[in-house]
This record gives structure tokens, sequence and C-alpha cells, in this order.
């Protein structure tokens, strides 16, 4: 029997990204070293080959989502007529930006000289950037990567995501006022390549029993493969991580005293429920080791062209599990009740997140009635507390690992 | 209002009893019928394929089927039209066509796709950034595409010539329409802004052919009538409902006109410059990237408060209501620049929110008439 031992690479976790924010923070009085706030699924290699530090605002959110200080936030962004229908990170964000208020060493980001959104992860970014372009007034580099509808990503949609980074490299030497250096983005590729295979390992690595780490984990070492993916400092840490989880999994160490039902997550966590989340499963030795969230940050497109690095990059971005249909997410998650051995799913039907949220229900109902994996659907917000009730989702909770449980018996029996 | 002009209302009203009355009309003639979600549709290429094209819409009521596929926060549009085709109201339909724009639409696609029977749909990956040639190259691949399985799906193939003849028809349908929205914008009165939705309606439910007909005599009729003075406030609607004729009948009855609007399924889908004539597909991309965009689409420098602005001096706007379907993304986020640019012009500005597949509601009677009253000099 395990105890619960904690994992000791999330104290290098903060080191690393403490470093990384205060340095942002000074670069906004340096001139010279420009500063762009792009998208989670942006195309972020172009930007560490040319030396601008990315700023991440949905990373910045859910920290103040975490921090517990995104109602206030967004309240200042409701005051200006954005409506509270709109997705929380956005209102958190665009609160932010009028404010000064967020949760980096008690004030906001460092302000951006240049916009990269992509709409791989969805549409609302689209719209959160226009705004953040009238408020800041610097360029936006807008890359439009197509929804895949079918599961065979079409080739039309992988050359217009070329010609789109070609004209992003020249709009970002415009910043900075230096030529593209080629080479330097072939080595950020090389790294950013290397980052996200290990995350990928890592998050393989739960599918051993006992997993090693939870998906409540993994929701929170996900910051630097969004944030510093295409730097050697990312791998050093997730070499590092790795290393830990097969320490953990050779003594067999997990993270419940007992480990009875695994199960998969959907959607993004909620932010400031982590610790409830965690606890209530715990509580009925259930392990969440896997989430779709978490794995869209290592997606690779299937046929990709390693000769061709570029064009690799350019089908990497359309590939993510969001960007696709229905079909692919149904494959998906059956892939990782199979591979993740999963008793069950967890939807968190997201009210910021249209994107992610509609079609869940179709998918919750097939992976029910085509497959037999029991579904629960938690309606939340990744950071707007005020609809949220302990007693109701905790009842939910307990309900849904009831039925968990006998069907689970049922199976042995 | 002569009676001429009431009897030339005639034909277009027969839609406000049964849409898709010449629809059902057409299917009993043996034609093929394709329903679209969008205005971003590409209407000729299937126009071309051998179908009469007619808007999906939804109706009032309850959505209780669309209900067990689509979250609360989903906008009534989406619900209301998934509702029926899971109803089989649209059973009708030889082929549905979807345009990507928002992510409610991407979505609703998905399901519609799993979920309701009896019909292919077509999905067209509309590019989200409008503008410039890689755009351009991108939209005109993926209508050729579409255009292969048009020909596919009805085993009619599309000419350059056929392709050519339906993007005349739909051009002179858009300078129609145009010329229509210019007589009121000079004149409001001579038609009703209700009676001008009607108008509107019917144009996304009848025959191009028909409509274009029936809009020739109409404005010659309008032409015809003396320009009489005015003096209720003019208004111009804007935001993101589809079927807005309750709410301009509603908003007229409180004593304004609704003079202008800014939607979708009004004036921005007629506003298309000329397109010089060469291959059919680089024009139909040419047209769609060059429409005011729809609020879920980027185009580099474009400013969404700018045909506000340009419609409400040259029509003497008095105010603008903003009919704002409840869980619209793209609007909403719209919204709180143009109210801020509206009051910089000094023009006042009301937001309601709305949901399509209710009557309208008793508040939003009370706060037009509210409004309009201030507008009252």
């Amino acid at each position: 029997m395990s105890q619960r031992v904690p994992i000791r690479a999330t104290a290098k976790m903060k080191e690393l990204m403490g470093f990384y924010y205060m340095m942002a923070k000074s670069a906004e009085n340096d001139p010279n070293q420009k500063i762009a706030w792009i998208t989670s699924g942006g195309p972020v290699e172009i930007l560490h080959a040319a030396g601008v530090i990315p700023i991440y605002p949905e990373n910045v959110a859910a920290m103040a989502g975490t921090m517990k200080i995104s109602d206030e936030i967004c309240a200042i962004a409701e005051e200006q007529g954005f409506s509270r229908d709109l997705c929380s990170y956005a209102r958190t964000d665009i609160g932010s930006a009028l404010s000064g208020k967020g949760p980096i060493m008690g004030s906001a980001s460092p302000k951006p000289d240049l916009l990269v959104c992509c709409n791989n992860i969805c549409g609302t970014v689209t719209k959160w950037y226009e705004e953040l372009q009238r408020i800041f007034n610097v360029p936006l580099i807008f890359i439009d990567a197509p929804f895949q509808y079918g599961i065979k990503d079409r080739p039309e949609a992988i050359d217009y995501m070329e010609a789109q980074l070609r004209r992003m490299m020249e709009q970002v030497s415009e910043v900075t006022g230096k030529p593209f250096d080629m080479d330097k983005f072939m080595e950020t590729l090389e790294l950013s390549d290397r980052a996200v295979k290990l995350w990928r390992e890592i998050q393989d690595l739960l599918q051993h029993k006992p997993a090693p780490m939870n998906s409540f984990d993994t929701f929170i070492h996900l910051a630097p493969i969004v944030t510093l993916r295409g730097t050697q400092g990312c791998i050093e840490y997730y070499e590092t991580l790795k290393a830990e989880l097969l320490e953990r999994i050779e003594q067999g160490i997990g993270t419940l005293e007992k480990e009875e039902y695994r199960l998969g997550w959907d959607n993004l966590p909620v932010w400031f429920k982590i610790k409830f989340l965690s606890e209530r499963f715990s509580q009925h030795n259930a392990a969440l080791v896997v989430s779709t969230y978490t794995r869209s940050f290592c997606y690779q497109a299937e046929d990709r062209d390693i000769s061709n690095p570029l064009r690799a990059m350019s089908a990497d971005y359309l590939a993510g599990y969001i960007n696709h249909g229905l079909d692919f997410r149904e494959r998906e998650l059956t892939e990782m009740v199979r591979d993740f051995s999963l008793d069950g799913f967890v939807m968190h039907s997201n009210r910021s997140c249209r994107a992610y949220s509609f079609g869940q229900y179709e998918l919750a109902r097939t992976l029910e009635d085509k497959y037999g994996v029991p579904v629960l659907l938690i309606e939340a917000d990744q950071n707007d507390t005020r609809m949220w009730s302990d007693e109701q989702v905790g009842n939910r909770i307990d309900a849904f690992m009831e039925r968990v449980a006998s069907k689970k018996q049922r199976n042995i029996a | 209002m002569s009676s001429n002009i009431k009897s030339v209302l005639e034909p277009f009203e027969k839609v406000k009893d049964d849409l898709y009355f010449f629809a059902r009309q057409a299917k009993q003639n043996g034609e093929k019928v394709a329903g679209f979600l969008c205005t971003y549709s590409p209407q000729e290429l299937f126009h071309a394929g051998g179908y009469f094209p007619v808007r999906v819409i939804g109706k009032e009521g309850g959505t209780p089927l669309a209900d067990q596929w689509l979250q609360q926060y989903a906008c009534s549009f989406a619900k209301g039209v998934l509702n029926l085709g899971l109803t089989g109201d649209f059973s009708f339909l030889d082929l549905v066509v979807f345009s990507h724009t928002c992510d409610t639409m991407q979505n609703l696609a998905e399901v519609w796709r799993r979920r309701v029977e009896g019909m292919p749909i077509i999905v067209v990956s509309t590019p989200n950034l409008n503008g410039g040639d890689i755009a351009l190259t991108y939209l005109k691949r993926e209508l050729t595409r579409v255009k292969e399985e048009v020909e596919k799906i009805s085993g009619n193939t599309i000419t350059d010539a056929n392709l050519l003849e339906s993007i005349r028809i739909y051009d002179m349908h858009r300078n129609n329409m145009r010329k229509l929205y210019e007589i009121r914008r000079n004149n409001p009165s001579l038609l009703s802004g209700t009676d001008m939705f009607t108008v509107v309606l019917s144009s996304m439910l009848m025959k191009k052919e028909e409509h274009n007909k029936l809009l020739e005599v109409l404005i010659t009729e309008l032409q015809k009538v003396p320009s009489q003075k005015e003096d209720k406030p003019r208004i111009l609607v804007g935001g993101s409902v589809c079927q807005a004729q309750g709410f301009i009948q509603s908003i007229e009855m409180s004593g304004a006109i609704v003079s202008d609007d800014d939607l979708c399924m009004g004036s921005r889908s007629y506003v298309i410059p000329p397109i010089p004539q060469g291959d059919p597909i680089e024009m139909l991309a040419q047209m769609y990237l060059s429409r005011i965009p729809c609020p879920a689409f980027y185009k580099p420098g474009y400013d969404p408060a700018g045909p506000y602005i340009e419609k409400i001096k040259s029509g003497n706007v008095n105010g603008v209501i903003f009919l704002q379907t409840k869980f619209c993304d793209p609007y909403g986020f719209n919204y709180p620049y143009l109210r801020k640019r509206l009051e910089q012009e000094g023009i006042p500005s009301l937001l309601l929110e709305v949901e399509q597949n209710q009557p309208v509601p008793e508040a939003f009677r009370t706060r037009v008439e509210a409004f309009v009253e201030t507008l009252i000099k």
C-alpha cells in the first residue's frame, strides 16, 4: 500500500515558471526585448526563434482562477459591457488588461509589442485578441487553422497553414527589426518536438497501475509545455519529472492509498475547485489518470513529413483534439478508455467553452450506449465561481461513483 | 401605403404563414431543395448544381429534442434549427449546407451530421481570415472541393457557364436588395421596417429569379411615390438575430421606424462590391471574402463600427437597437466597442438580449418604448 508521496519536481517547476515570469516582467521596461501575447495553441516556435518572449493570457487567466481573484477581475470587463455569458478566460484577461490587476507578482502581464492569435483552440480567441488589439494598439498576427470535420486532415488546410506560418515569420521580423533566423528556428522546432514527445510519454506513464501521478497534478505540470515549449528549460524540466515518475512506478507509488477506479477527464479543469474535486474523487478511491485537455498539448499530425519541419509544424498545429470533429473525438476518447484502463469518464461541460463543450452530450451518449463507459457530466465553468455548488457537484460525483462501482463489480462477477 | 404597393407585397407575405411554402411547391414539382444555415454558404454553387437553396430557420416554441444534445448555454438559433431537424420538419430537404463560422455552428454541424437522419450534409470550410491572397487561395480550393461534392451528390455537372449564370442571378438580386435599402434609407416611410423584413425573409425562401421579378416591380412602384415628410425617429437595428420580424414590428409599434439594419440576415449579406467577370470559382471566393465580415471572422484593418456610422450618417438615423441573441459570442465581443463608438458619435443605443424561439416578451416592449420616447424631440 502506497503512502501519499508528493511529487518533488513540482518545486522545480514553480522555480522555472517563477523565473520565466520574472524575466518577462523585467522585459517590459526593456525596449529591445519584444513581448508577444499568444494563444495556447499558437505557433510559439517562431517567437522563440526570433527572441520574442511569449506570454499566454490563458495561462495567466488560469493562475488568476487558482488564486481565486478571477471573479473580481472579470467584473471589471463586465462593467465595460462584456456579458457574463462570454468566456471567463477572456473576461479575466480583458479585465486584467484594462485595470492592471492580475496574478503575476500582484499585477497584470507585461504589455505586448505583438499579439499572435491562432484559432485552432476556439473561435473565441479571434474576438478576444481583436479586443486586445484595440486596447494595446499593437500588430496582431492571426493564424486561421481550419477546423477539421473529418478524421483525416485536409491537405489544402495544411498548405494554408504553411503559407500563414511563412508570412508570420516576416511579420515577426518586422516587429523585431531583425531578419528571421532560419537556423535558430529549426533548432527551436527540434526542441519543441522533443518537449512534446516527452509530455506525451509522461502522460502515457499514467497507464501504469497505480498511476504515478494524477490528472489534477498533470493540470499543474502543464504550464511549461504551454509556455516554454521550444526551450531547453522545458525539456530539462520534463526529463526530471519523467525520471521521478519512473522511479515512482518502480516503487509502486501512486497518488491514492488504494487506487480502485480509474477515470478520464474531458475539457478544461475547474481551476478554482481542483482541490475539492481531487479530494472528492479520492474519497471514492478514484484516480483521474488521463485528460483530453492536457493531451491537447502533445498532438502531432498523423502523417507528418519529418524531412520538412515547417510542413510538419503546419500539420501539427491543425492536429489537436479540439480542432477536430466528433468522429475524431470519439476515436480519441475510446482509445483513452482502452489504453488507460478507464472505468468511467468525467466531462466538464464548461460554460465558457462552447468549442469544447457542444458535442459532449453526443459523445457522452456514444460512450455510454456504444461502449458501455459510464459518463459523469459536470456543469461548471473553468474560471467563474458564481454558479458552482460544492454540495450539488459532490452529490453527483457520489452517485456517479456508485454507478461506476456497481458496474465494475458486475464486470468482475 | 398605396393599394398598388400593398398588392405587390402580397406574394412576399406567403412565407409569413409557412416559411417553406415555396420550397414545398418546388418539391411537388420534382425539384431538389438545399437548406443553408448561414449566408456564407455559396448558394450560387448549389443553384448551379440544380438545387433551390432556402434558408434553414427555426420557429417559435420549445426545443425539447435539441436540449438533449446541446447545453443550456447554446444559442436559441442553434437549438431551434436542431430541434426541427430532429422532429423531421426538414425532411423535405435533399441537402443541408453548413458554413464554418462560430464555435456553436461548428459543433451544431457535427451533432446534426450524427443525429439528424435522412439527408446528406456539406460543411463549407469558410476561412476565418478574411482578406489577402493566402485566404483567397484556400477558399478557391475549398469551393472547388464543394463544387465536386455537389456534383457527386446531385449527379449534375456544374459547368462554368451554369455557375456564371447563377452568379449573375444572385448578383442581380443583391443589387435589387441594395436599391431597396437605399430607397428606404432616404425615405423610410415608403415601406415600413416590418414590411421590409418580410421582403428580406422571403428573399431567403423564394427562388431568386422570382424574387428579382417581384423586387423590380416593388422598386418601380416605390419610385412613383412622392417623397413624404416623416417625423418618426429612425432606428437602425444591429446584432445577431436571424428572424427579426417580431422584434421589428414591436419596435415600430412603439412609434419609431426601423429604417436600416446591420444584420447578417439583412443588409450585410447584400453588400458585395462588384467583382470582375472571370473564373467563376475565383469570383465566388473574392465575393465571399470581400463581404462585410461575419463577426466570427478576422479581417485585417476592418472596423466593425464603420458600417454603423456610415449608415447612421447617410440615413439620418436617430438611435441604434442591438438585438443580441443570448449566448452569441461573436456579437457579444463586438458590443462594448460598438457601444463606445456610438457614444462618441452621440448616437443613443439600447442593448436587448433576445431568444429567437420565443415570442417578443413584454419587457422588450417596455424597454423599447422608453428608449423611443427619449428619441422623440
